[in-house]
């Protein structure tokens, strides 16, 4: 008897622990103000940009806090965590709404006096799901062209001028390069660059074909700057293009004069090169110029339902769009897609260099296709093709071809699970 | 009778924590993950009804998304446990058996220098050792290039068989500590007069090892080894940190692929499928280990007459002779004693 009685008690303190486990968070802070939790990946050097808006709104709130999460792998965090507001890349978008992890943010914007004229025609691209805004624009940041002076006085334009700065650099060292391209890392721009300056379409039916002939000899062509015409220095593994710009002939490694990289690595890159930093646009490596690259958007969680909350990301949306607020973006390197800050810029392109370059070049700008899973479904060619594109000389475009095949067929299967 | 059920009574409630966090944190979650893995169950929108086995089907029918997943991220940990395991397993010992030999004032010291690795992040040892294996200006190909050892720079994180070798270094520098002291413990178990009497037999320290030593740390050799396997079953870190589970894949983990289904393709019902069966793996291995143990325990263990004769014998005739008997002869002595 007296174990049976246990037995319930037992199991109801169970119950008692894991309800109160199951439990919502509450939005209020110990200060009275309502919480928004805020979480990006802003872990490279233009987190602290990002920092310093979220604590400026904080500063002029005595209702709203913004409680930010800097978070490497942030997509997973807020796919297990509680949180209001979140950064979402444009080829995310779609999966994001799909998924419906993430609902309008029409009426968050509309509340914050924004309207989609506010933005930039690739910027309202890079928000819209089906002509909806699911994400407010933040930024642009295109494939980044950064040249060492020491090295190349001018920003090669082309291929052509990459190939004749390669030579040039390998008759005074051998260690000495045009450029870098990685094994693995930032390979999507470098993928969807092929693509587009090339005039191909990589969208079939909501999943990425990638067995297409004129794709195939636009990806031996990456083939070829390493083992044919030593533009480029082979196996540089992860953020190669990065690290061998950072390099250094002399210490015994192979250095690059050009790097075609993110625009987060401005203020590592500046530190390294002072005045001796150029910055250009990114070249035509194929037949057209075009670039490409990647956008940022806010989104607002699905789970978002409580009005003060909602008024919280209107108030902070509200501030975060002041040109004199979301220049401090600008200012890391980024390209706002917010017209007013892009005014901003242009007349102060002194201060905002990185920012104003890169604006210029999005003229040009060729948007990521939208599929579901975008990311996933690029994952074997990220993963596997552009390693074997940069560490195997004797690869054939018959066995490109084949592996090629391989990414499409995992990237249908990928497509199909929505 | 009264003090009878009273203690009973208290008993059980010592007994209560654990129960509860068996179930809490062992329990239901392993159920629910069961369940989880029976229904079309996605991280984001959750349970979207049951299929029954189909997720288990799909991960084991070739040629398909999660069939490859699987499949290439289990090979890949299988070769990491026989690449691991024996290194952490021998270089452990052989560290535990350095320090057993060490005078007592520097025990201490070297205990805690050779632990201290293990209470690192695996963020920070990883951050070590892409500094140290860079293929574009590392350390070790620098000096190895000074050195005149090699001619071009090594890719080690990027092509095979140096990848596994770096996440392997990574991996033995990296949790050494922890069996080292586990057969620190086991060897300060072992009886000194064991050896007195050895030495009085005028046995040399191969045969003190081989026959007091091994047979006096079986136990927690066998635990080593099964805790070693498990440990290695869960590598994610390092690979992840490392190598990005490359070059072409070829390092990505069981743990990792689970983590990309899951969090990337959003299939929670397929991801703990593949958990579920990792388990099963795992259980099946770590019982052959456990079993053939144990066997190999039965059937040593009534023969202690036995081994005290081949120990004296081995003494006998040292090392050399005791590796040439062959079995038969072995056998035919061992009757004539």
């Amino acid at each position: 008897m007296n174990i049976k009685k246990l037995g319930v008690v037992a199991s109801t303190g169970l119950l008692v622990f894991s309800l109160a486990a199951c439990g919502g968070a509450d939005s209020s802070s110990d200060n009275g103000k309502t919480q928004i939790k805020f979480i990006n990946g802003f872990t490279g050097g233009d987190g602290a940009y990002m920092t310093k808006i979220v604590k400026g709104f904080n500063e002029s709130q005595d209702k709203y806090e913004v409680v930010q999460s800097q978070e490497k792998d942030h997509y997973t965090k807020y796919k297990s965590g509680n949180y209001d507001l979140v950064v979402i890349h444009e080829t995310n978008l779609k999966t994001y709404s799909k998924d419906q992890l993430i609902q309008d943010a029409g009426p968050f914007m509309k509340k914050a006096g924004l309207n989609k004229e506010d933005f930039s025609e690739a910027g309202i691209q890079s928000g819209s799901v089906e002509d909806q805004m699911y994400g407010v624009p933040l930024d642009i940041h295109p494939l980044t062209m950064f040249y060492n002076k020491e090295l190349t006085k001018e920003a090669p334009k082309d291929y052509a001028e990459l190939k004749k700065l390669g030579e040039t650099l390998q008759a005074k060292d051998s260690n000495l390069y045009a450029f870098g391209l990685p094994s693995t890392g930032l390979t999507t721009f470098y993928f969807t660059a092929a693509a587009a300056q090339n005039g191909i379409n990589l969208e079939k039916d909501g999943y990425l074909d990638f067995t297409q002939e004129a794709y195939a000899d636009a990806l031996m062509q990456y083939h070829d700057m390493i083992f044919k015409d030593n533009a480029s220095p082979d196996k540089l593994g992860l953020d190669g293009e990065f690290q061998a710009f950072m390099k250094s002939a002399d210490e015994g490694a192979k250095q690059a004069a050009v790097t075609m990289t993110g625009p987060w690595y401005y203020q590592a890159v500046k530190e390294k090169y002072g005045d001796n930093l150029g910055i250009g646009a990114m070249p035509t490596l194929f037949k057209t110029a075009a670039t490409t690259g990647n956008a940022h958007t806010i989104s607002v969680a699905a789970a978002v339902k409580d009005d003060k909350v909602k008024d919280g990301i209107s108030e902070f949306l509200k501030y975060l769009y002041t040109p004199e607020n979301l220049a401090n973006w600008a200012e890391s390197g980024q390209a706002p897609s917010h017209l007013a800050t892009i005014d901003l810029i242009s007349k102060d392109a002194k201060k905002y260099e990185l920012a104003a370059k890169n604006q210029e070049q999005l003229k040009s700008y060729v948007a990521a296709p939208r599929v579901y899973q975008f990311d996933e479904q690029l994952r074997y060619m990220n993963e596997v093709v552009f390693t074997k594109l940069t560490n195997e000389p004797n690869l054939t475009k018959e066995a490109l071809m084949s592996e090629l095949e391989k990414a499409t067929k995992a990237a249908k299967q990928i497509a199909g699970t929505q | 009778m009264h003090m009878s059920n009273r203690s009973k009574w208290f008993g059980f409630i010592f007994v209560v924590p654990f129960l509860i966090s068996f179930l809490v944190f062992w329990l239901t979650p392993l159920l629910y993950g069961v369940w989880i893995s029976l229904h079309d169950f996605r991280l984001s929108v959750g349970n979207n009804g049951f299929i029954g086995l189909k997720n288990y089907v799909d991960i084991l029918t070739p040629d398909t998304l999660y069939y490859n997943t699987f499949v290439n991220a289990l090979k890949n940990t299988l070769m990491f446990i026989v690449l691991s395991v024996p290194p952490l397993v021998l270089i452990s010992l052989a560290l535990a058996l350095l320090i057993e030999h060490l005078p007592k004032k520097l025990k201490t010291f070297f205990r805690t220098v050779f632990f201290l690795s293990y209470s690192i992040s695996v963020t920070a040892v990883s951050a070590i050792y892409l500094w140290l294996f860079g293929a574009n200006g590392g350390f070790i190909n620098n000096l190895l290039l000074k050195a005149k050892m090699i001619e071009a720079p090594i890719n080690w994180t990027g092509d095979q068989p140096y990848a596994w070798l770096v996440i392997v270094i990574a991996t033995v520098w990296w949790t050494i500590g922890f069996n080292m002291l586990l057969f620190v413990n086991a060897l300060d178990e072992v009886d000194g007069a064991l050896y007195e009497a050895a030495d009085l037999d005028g046995a040399s320290a191969w045969h003190k090892f081989r026959f007091i030593t091994l047979p006096e740390i079986r136990n927690i050799s066998i635990f080593v080894m099964i805790t070693t396997v498990i440990a290695s079953f869960n590598l994610y870190g390092q690979s992840l940190l490392i190598t990005r589970g490359g070059p072409a894949q070829s390092t990505t983990s069981l743990i990792m692929g689970i983590n990309t289904t899951v969090f990337g393709n959003n299939q929670l019902g397929v991801g703990s499928a593949m958990a579920l069966l990792m388990g099963i793996i795992m259980m099946v291995i770590t019982g052959v280990q456990y079993f053939a143990s144990y066997r190999s325990e039965k059937e040593e263990a009534p023969r202690p007459l036995e081994e005290k004769k081949r120990f004296k014998r081995a003494i006998n005739l040292g090392p050399t002779n005791v590796n040439q008997q062959p079995a038969a002869t072995t056998d035919k002595k061992e009757r004539e004693l």
